[in-house]
This record gives C-alpha cells, structure tokens and sequence, in this order.
C-alpha cells in the first residue's frame, strides 16, 4: 500500500539489543549504508536555504552547560545523552564534508565520516534520546537552536531510511488511511454517534449535536485520533463547549487527524502530504478558521509548521485552548469553579508553550473552571517534557527509556499534592497515564476541555 | 621586529579575510522563510535576545552554575578589552598608568578564569567526552592570549613574544569554535527571531 502510493517502506530494519537495566539501547543496522543514501543524508546539509542550519552547527562552545536541562541526562547521568553530544554528532559531519578544518584535519575538530557507526549513533541519540522539547535551547548559554539540530539529523536520517520502523508506521498509517491510528470512516462515524447520543442523554437536549462535515461552518474542529480510539468522551467534552458556546463548527471524516508524525520522523516529503491534505480539508469545507485540538506536536505541526511544509499560507488556525479562553473571557460559556474542588495542576506541553507562545490562556481557564489550580515547579516555559515528545510514544524501541525519563515529571507532579493533572494535549496524556501507573502517583489525567466540560453551567 | 609586525599583519588579514567570508555567508542566506503567521514581535524578541535572556535569572546554564558562569562572563570581557589594547599598543596611543593597570588587571582576572574554565573542561567527565582538541587548543590560546597582554603592558621584553602569539591566535580563529566570534550572534539573533515570531518571548 505504501509503494503504491509512490512512497517507500524503511529497507534497514532495526532490531534492539538491550543487555542492561539502564536506558542504553544499541543497534545493529543489517545493511552497509550505500554510497547514495550518505549523498541523500549529506544533501540537508548542503543544500543550505538560509542561514539557520549553519548558524546551528557553527555556535556550540562545548560548555556543557545544556545538560542540567535535559531530562535524559538528569534521569541517567549518561553523558552520550547531553544535549551538546546531539548537536555536535550532526555538526561534526558537517565539518567533514563542508568545512576546509574538517576535510583536511577532521582529528582536530571531531569531524566525522557520515558511516554505519554514526549513522547507529545518530539513530540512538537524535531519535531515541530526545522529545524535541527544546528546553536546553532556551537555557544554552549560546543560543543555539539545539532542537533544530535535532529535526535537521532526523531529516538525514529519514533521506537515508533509517527512521525507526515504529514510529515510520505511525506515519504510513496517516498516509495510507488519513488518520495515525488507521481508523476506519465506519468506526469513525460510529464513535461519533455514540458520543452524541452521551452527550444528547446528559444535557437532555435532542439539538446537543457532533455535526460531521457541514461545509460553511466558522470552525473545522479537528482531532487526535487517539480520541476516537481510546477516549471518545474527550470528544463529548469538546463538543459540549461548543454546543454551551453556540458554536458553529464541524468535523470531517475525511480529515480530522490533527497530528503528524511526519514532523518526528523528519520526512519533509511526508510532512507536505498530510500538511496539504488538512489545507485541501480547510478549502473544501469552507470554514473560516482551523481549531486544532489539545495537541502538542500537532499544533505546532499545523500552526506553525504546516505552511512551510505546504509552501503556502494557512487560513486561521488557533487552538482550542485559546478558543475556550475566549469563550469564557466574551461570556460566551458559563463555568463554575466550585465543581471541582481536587487540587488541580498542570502540564505545559512543550511545543504548545515553550515553542508556541500559548503559556497563559490554559491558566486563565483553570483559573475559572476549577477551584484549587496549583502550579508545578518549574513550569510555563521553562515546564519539563512529559518524556513523551518527539515520537517517543510512537517508538516501542525506547519505552524503558521513556518512562526512566519520566522521574522527573513524576515528582513534580507529587510535590504539588494534585489530585488532577490537566494538560492541552493528547499524547501529554498518553505518557502522564503511564507515569501515572508506573510511579504510582494516584491521579486523574484530564484534558483541558474535559475540565471545561466539567465545569460548565447551562 | 619589523617582521613581527609583518606576520601579525598577515595574521590578521587571513582572520578578517576568512570571518568576512564568513559573514558575508551568513547574510547573504539570510533568515528562514516563515510562511505560517506571526503571532508576536520579533524586534523586542531578539532583543530580549540579546539582554534579559542572557542573565541567570533567566537561563538556567547561567544560575545553576554560578562561578563558571562568572568566569565565562570575566573571560569574554577580557578577550574584548584584550583586543582592543592590541589595537592600541598597536596605535602606539600613551596609556596613563591608571588605565594601564586596569588593562592588565583585565586581562589577568581573564586569563585566570580562561585557566579555570580550561582546567574544569580537564577534570570533569563530562566536559571531557564532550571535548575535542580544537576546544583545548581555543581555550588556551585566548587564556596565554590575555595573559601575554597583561605581561606585555608590564615588560617591554616580552613584547615580541605577545605579538607572535597574537599571530598566531588570529590565524587560529577562522579554524575552530574561535568562529563563534561571529556565530554567537546569529544564533542569539536566530533565536529571538523564532521565539518572537512565536509570540514565547519577550515573556508576558
């Protein structure tokens, strides 16, 4: 199915040894990389379309400073896993191919040869080894954009094959079928009606409506499809703040898929596919403005990424978080605070917050729909990752690593004594309710329209 | 003597020549394309940038680590003031022996910090993984680079010595992470300008 589509399955599979309880993981790659396939990778490199990349892999002093910001290397003590290590993996194959330094005295500045080791080595640490959360980037003492570095390794390594085959199938699946999970439009539009018929028994209002692809509507709603598979009253929540709004909204069934993974695995190529399929979405049903869903990469992936992938401006596209800020800021829906009562903390989600300025509408909103809202520490931009960024949910081949990295988020959320953990993104959810199990912190996990809903007074 | 000056000249050239290059580059390709919408400003970004985000109490790399921050910040300060007193031992402009002990106190409180921040980069693991020989040889260049300036201003005989050594600090610069000279700034600008336009700084 792939190959008919024009696209190719990942030809190097990559089998996982793992000799030892800490979160080191190593690779045997079954094939020699071939002599087009190191052109492929170099070709991100070279190709420079403005001064970004080579500021990048030009800036890093070595101070070292990067790591007390990690969660890798604070939860392991592991120095491959610093920040500074990842960036300087790509850097030093950029000095062996594009610098006078590195071609004549690679010894001298670590350049390397673009070879099987480093292409294992590349694979662990900038696909294995990092959420992409980019909170070293904003305390490097220089400045460099580390996590760019990261999506720029990526993209050789994706030019090369060699993104890992799991999170290559979360991509496939939105390729193949127009959602991550591969759901089916009849289970699709089950679930829906399902959820309606929730939503319509709880309100006691035969008009509550989950209006499915209504052109001319002011808002295309999208969603994770981790919602329709796994929790579909996260879609009743929404849609009973849009119908206590009086919203007027829809959702597609033939694209409703907030995320793309496209975005982890660093195939630009795929990227533009499943960016273009939600622009084609947002022309063809006529809405005036795009609602993305509580989804971290998916917000950034659509809000932020999504017309450069297309090579074209987006319609308006907002959040549902700042949606619903504005819902309760114009009156438009009414909360009452004194419905829950359970101290409630938050989870700011990377690249909604620390890579895409949304940091005070979701505490503007538990400032109104809950009546302890307590904050983590550290938190807002300088918030740690979940542990679930950067595909790390969608990779199998690291979840021992994953929920190690997760010590830290643990903590923070048992030092505020929270009984509810709210966060604006799905896949945050997914990694908070494993920590939840495994560091047995005894919580509730909510999304933020879930808290909302909750709240709400008709 | 007069050879001294020559090579220094030379050294000089190929530094200027190589950074010019280097710059030229740099704006010539010019800032990323952003096609999505701005949501802040990017001007107050960058020079939040530039400013507040530098200081510890906004940069964990700087707060959590107190005295190598301080140090880094002594050792940047010197190597600036180190050369602009080549520029005017140079210039053979008469220094007022106030100002001259404050140039030599300069660069001497430089060179120590630049052999503390050299020793750490030995002792810790770390640093030491992370190092390569290009990031020896830079800290230790600029480190003897202050030093020599110091002991320059004192002792007219160690004179040659400083400006051979400056030769060669210069015709090591466009070599190795030296460059950052130059790159330092477009990162920080490049990262004003994403946060900015992102509407994440300056904070609200």
């Amino acid at each position: 199915m792939v190959e008919a589509r024009g696209l190719k399955e990942p030809k190097v599979r990559i089998i996982m040894l793992r000799g030892r309880m800490e979160p080191q993981i190593n690779y045997f790659l079954m094939e020699k990389v071939s002599k087009e396939k190191i052109e492929a990778g170099l070709e991100v490199l070279q190709a420079l379309k403005d001064s970004k990349l080579i500021t990048q892999l030009n800036s890093c002093v070595h101070c070292g400073l990067c790591a007390d910001t990690c969660l890798y290397y604070l939860t392991t003590g592991d120095e491959r896993l610093i920040p500074a290590r990842k960036v300087d993996i790509v850097a030093s194959i950029y000095k062996r191919y594009c610098t006078f330094t590195g071609k004549i005295a690679p010894k001298l500045v670590n350049a390397r040869d673009l070879d099987d080791e480093t292409i294992r080595e590349m694979v662990d640490l900038l696909y294995g080894a990092c959420t992409m959360c980019g909170r070293c980037v904003k305390h490097c003492s220089i400045g460099v954009d580390i996590e760019y570095v990261i999506r720029a390794g990526r993209e050789m390594l994706a030019r090369m094959d060699y993104v890992p085959a799991s999170l290559q199938a979360t991509v496939n699946s939105a390729l193949e079928s127009g959602n991550n999970m591969a759901i089916s439009d009849e289970d699709f539009l089950d679930t829906i009606e399902w959820m309606e018929e929730e939503m319509q028994d709880e309100l006691d209002d035969t008009n509550a409506s989950i209006p499915i692809n209504q052109p001319g509507k002011d808002v295309l709603y999208t969603l994770n499809p981790r919602e329709p598979k796994f929790f579909p009253l996260s879609i009743a929540a929404m849609a009973k703040v849009f119908h206590a709004a009086g919203e007027s909204w829809t959702l597609s069934t033939n694209m409703y898929d907030v995320t793309n993974y496209a975005y982890f695995s660093g195939n630009p190529d795929h990227g533009r596919v499943i960016a273009q399929r939600m622009f084609d979405e947002m022309s063809k049903m006529e809405a005036k403005k795009l609602v993305l869903a509580e989804c971290g990469h998916g917000i950034r992936a659509n809000r932020w990424e999504g017309p450069n992938y297309i090579g074209e401006k987006f319609p308006e596209t907002i959040t549902s978080v700042e949606l619903i800020a504005d819902y309760i800021k114009g009156g438009r829906i009414k909360t009452d605070k004194n419905k829950t009562e359970a101290i409630v903390t938050l989870h700011d989600p990377c690249n909604l917050v620390r890579s895409g300025g949304i940091v005070n509408e979701q505490r503007y909103i538990l400032n109104h729909t809950v009546k302890n809202f307590v904050e983590m520490t550290p938190h807002g931009t300088d918030n740690f990752c979940c542990g679930g960024g950067g595909g790390q949910l969608a990779m199998s081949e690291y979840n021992e690593r994953r929920l190690k990295i997760a010590e830290i988020k643990a903590e923070q959320i048992r030092k505020t004594g929270a009984k509810i953990v709210a966060t604006p993104c799905h896949n945050c959810v997914d990694q908070l309710s494993q920590i939840n199990v495994t560091y047995k912190l005894n919580v509730q996990i909510k999304t933020i329209a879930e808290i909302v809903a909750d709240a709400l007074v008709f | 003597m007069d050879w001294i000056y020559w090579v220094l000249l030379a050294a000089v050239a190929i530094c200027f020549v190589s950074f010019t290059y280097h710059f030229i580059r740099l704006v010539r390709l010019g800032r990323p394309r952003d096609l999505s919408r701005k949501a802040g400003n990017t001007g107050p970004a960058i020079v939040y940038s530039f400013t507040s985000a530098m200081s510890p109490a906004n940069k964990e790399s700087a707060f959590m680590h107190l005295p190598t921050y301080t140090a880094g910040i002594i050792f940047h300060i010197a190597t600036f003031v180190s050369l602009a007193t080549l520029v005017l031992i140079l210039a053979d402009v008469p220094l007022s022996h106030v100002f001259r002990m404050l140039l030599v106190s300069t660069a001497f409180a430089g060179s120590v910090s630049g052999l503390a921040i050299l020793v750490k980069r030995i002792v810790d693991k770390k640093l030491r993984t992370l190092s390569n020989p290009d990031d020896y040889i830079s800290n230790l260049l600029v480190t003897v680079f202050q030093l020599l300036t110091g002991l320059a201003l004192l002792f007219d005989s160690l004179y040659p010595a400083y400006l051979l050594l400056t030769a060669l600090l210069f015709l090591y610069m466009p070599v190795g992470k030296l460059k950052h000279i130059i790159y330092f700034f477009a990162a920080r600008y490049h990262l004003g300008f994403f946060y900015g336009w992102r509407n994440v700084w300056p904070p609200r």
